[in-house]
């Protein structure tokens, strides 16, 4: 039985690839449906979202189902072996453990803090869930992630991380603007980080914010919570020409502002200085476009660059988030490490019970003369023997494994209760 | 000689005012540069003095010499700012501004060691129009020139994302695109002004406004730059970088005529 976690992520993959996967292995269920089927996994959780695509996993055997595990990644991201090899992390036992454990706290992030990873590893697990692909084992890890997750978001400042790289957006756009008092914001797309940099904006001064999403509803609701205008998507042109601001942060696999379009833009609105901020991975905005004059680009890592040169304080809450994902999980192989013994109990209490159970039915003759409650009477009796007698080993076995060897304690239990 | 006195404890005050801007600008402390503008302020109430005497002193030609244009110039320009400074967030900019006038202010006083006689052909009122506009023009133009240079660091410090130091001090690209407009625009009928005036004197006491002299050829060729410049800005509508650069090429041409014609070329037009 082994836990093990394999997958890509934006610091091990090229977005290309991480999208060629996410897309190829489907949404839904369709993933689970081909991770069950794979030999010797028991319980499997799939999480994907726009900088990862991981598979996490409990197995009988971790070197068969790691081979499966593997065909899966490599046949859907048509991946060479060179690629798999360079771009694939494996995990086993504590290590995986540790990786949900700090993806769930956002500390691997692109932008550590971000509030939104807690949310897509939940939606995983639900999922997970629903296919019926969780068990035991899934189920205890998974709800110990989120209580980590808890846990670092109030014990450490971690989460404030986020909310600067959205102030150093505002004190930038204050930089090139001096006021933002009547400046117009144009927000392309959705997600938290965006959502975080306009209430900003807005707290800042901006009072005039244009919302544009694929999916005209989305914009809709976002204009409604922040009083704002929705427009059609395919009006980024001309908004292009009024806006001051611009967020932009879709899921779109290629850029949807070119530098073309920033620079027609630039003559409509007569050279009047403009900030862009993109926030998407892959980018939204052509890089190009940071080059023309009186336009000043920044991709979300830009703006984590001001953050990192600011303070240093981000560094201490990080390792300490990273003591408390350490503690936890100790705490969690400390549970799973009994895990090992539990069959071996189950066996042992098994073959206790058939014991009692077939001597029972042996002295049924001369017990049918005794009364039904003295019956009764000596069944509690006698189970109450056996149990006192099992409680040490069983406890025994527990402490051993909780400190790591177990294993020679098992197998002599086995053999001299001859358990299979 | 109490205006001498007067000028000397301004030029004092803006040299502190100088310090503590630049200070200001190496401990990374906005509010010693706000301290330092007030200092600033006091410097150019104190310089008004002078300059009024002058005025008074010489109804002729009250800003002709070296010491009376560039005291002159440095008070249009500490004036301008200071005005600019109550509209704008740029404190800052005064660390540029203020070493200028300093700069300026001492030139002036060295000036003072060697004050000659205005030639008999420069005396006159349409002369002193003619100089005052050149010279406010000009101060128009320094501050535009300033505005543009600090502007090009901070163009520069927000391109190559390194905002965390010095271009937090440095004040937004947008007032400072706006100082560098505002200074352009008004300086440019001031000076055309200015030139006119000049021109129509020139006409009767040399007989004809063009006479190819250096630096009347210098500043044709600033004017024209600035002609370009304020057509580019007003009518295509240039911001930022390229006017903020052709606006400092402008004022080195301005400043060439100005100064440096004098020590390279024989002129006519010596004041």
């Amino acid at each position: 039985m082994t836990i093990a976690l394999l997958g890509i992520n934006h610091r091990s993959a090229p977005l290309h690839i991480r999208e060629r996967l996410a897309i190829s292995c489907g949404e839904g269920g369709k993933p689970f449906e081909e991770l069950k089927k794979i030999s010797r996994i028991q319980e499997v959780l799939y999480l994907s979202t726009c900088n990862r695509v991981e598979v996490l996993v409990d197995m009988e055997d971790a070197d068969e189902g790691l081979e499966g595990l593997k065909k899966f990644i490599t046949a859907h991201g048509n991946l060479s072996f060179e690629e798999m090899e360079k771009c694939l992390y494996v995990y086993r036992g504590e290590e995986a453990v540790r990786h949900l454990f700090r993806v769930s706290s956002s500390l691997d992030s692109l932008v550590m803090g971000e509030p939104q990873i807690l949310g897509q590893v939940k939606d995983a697990y639900r999922l997970c869930v629903k296919q019926k692909a969780s068990g035991v084992i899934l189920n205890k890890l998974l709800h110990h992630a989120f209580r980590v997750a808890k846990r670092v978001r109030t014990e450490t400042s971690i989460a404030n991380n986020a909310v600067s790289v959205s102030f150093a957006a505002v004190e930038l756009a204050k930089k090139i603007f001096g006021t933002l008092q009547g400046k117009q914001v144009l927000l392309i797309g959705a997600g938290e980080m965006a959502e975080l940099a306009s209430r900003h904006l807005v707290d800042n001064g901006v009072n005039r914010m244009i919302f544009i999403n694929r999916t005209y509803e989305n914009a809709v609701r976002l204009a409604n919570d922040f009083q704002g205008t929705p427009v059609e998507f395919d009006l980024i042109d001309t908004q292009l020409g009024e806006a001051d601001i611009v967020i932009s942060s879709t899921g779109s696999l290629d850029c949807i502002i070119s530098a073309d379009m920033v620079e027609a833009a630039l003559r409509r609105r007569k050279n009047r200085l403009l900030f862009l901020i993109d926030l998407a991975v892959p980018r939204d905005i052509d890089p190009v476009a940071g080059d023309i004059d009186n336009v000043y680009l920044y991709n979300i890592d830009d703006l984590q660059g001001v953050v990192d040169q600011n303070t240093q304080g981000r560094l201490r809450e990080a390792r300490k988030a990273q003591s408390i994902v350490d503690e936890e999980v100790a705490k969690f192989s400390e549970w799973y490490a009994t895990l090992e013994v539990v069959p071996t109990i189950v066996d042992l209490k098994g073959k206790a019970e058939e014991i009692v159970k077939r001597e029972m039915e042996k002295s049924h003759g001369w017990m049918k003369n005794i009364e039904e409650e003295e019956r009764k009477n000596i069944e509690i009796l006698v189970n109450s023997i056996v149990n006192k007698i099992l409680h040490d080993p069983v406890v025994g076995l527990k402490k051993e494994s909780r400190n790591g060897g177990a294993d020679p304690y098992v197998a002599a239990v086995k053999k001299l209760f001859r358990l299979k | 000689m109490a205006e001498l006195i007067f000028f000397r404890i301004a030029l004092g005050a803006y040299f502190v005012s100088a310090m503590g801007y630049i200070a200001s600008l190496l401990a990374g402390r906005v509010r010693v540069a706000r301290a330092s503008m007030w200092v600033f302020a006091l410097a150019f109430v104190l310089h008004t003095v002078p300059v009024v005497a002058r005025w008074m002193g010489a109804p002729s030609a009250p800003s002709a010499g070296v010491y009376g244009s560039l005291s002159f110039i440095a008070w249009v320009v500490s004036g301008l700012y200071l005005a600019f400074q109550t509209k704008t967030k740029t404190q800052t900019l005064g660390a540029f501004v203020s070493p200028t006038v300093v700069v300026m202010m001492i030139a002036a006083s060295a000036g003072l060691m060697d004050e000659h006689p205005i030639p008999f052909a420069l005396r006159g009122p349409l002369v002193t129009f003619h100089i005052v506009l050149q010279l406010t023009g000009g101060a128009f133009f320094a501050l535009a020139c300033l505005a543009g240079i600090v502007y090009l660091v901070q163009d520069r410090l927000i391109r190559g994302k390194k905002v965390a130091g010095f271009s937090r001090l440095l004040p937004p690209l947008q007032d400072l695109d706006r100082i560098n407009h505002l200074c352009t625009v008004w300086g440019f009928p001031l000076m055309t002004l200015g030139i006119i005036a000049g021109s129509i004197w020139a006409r009767s006491v040399w007989g004809s406004d063009w006479h190819w002299d250096p630096k009347q050829i210098f500043t044709a060729v600033s004017w024209v730059l600035y002609a370009v410049l304020v057509h580019q800005r007003v009518a295509i509508g240039w911001k930022g970088r390229k006017a903020a650069c052709l606006s400092i090429i402008a004022f080195a041409g301005l400043i060439f005529a100005f100064i440096g014609v004098n020590a390279l070329f024989v002129t006519m037009h010596r004041f």
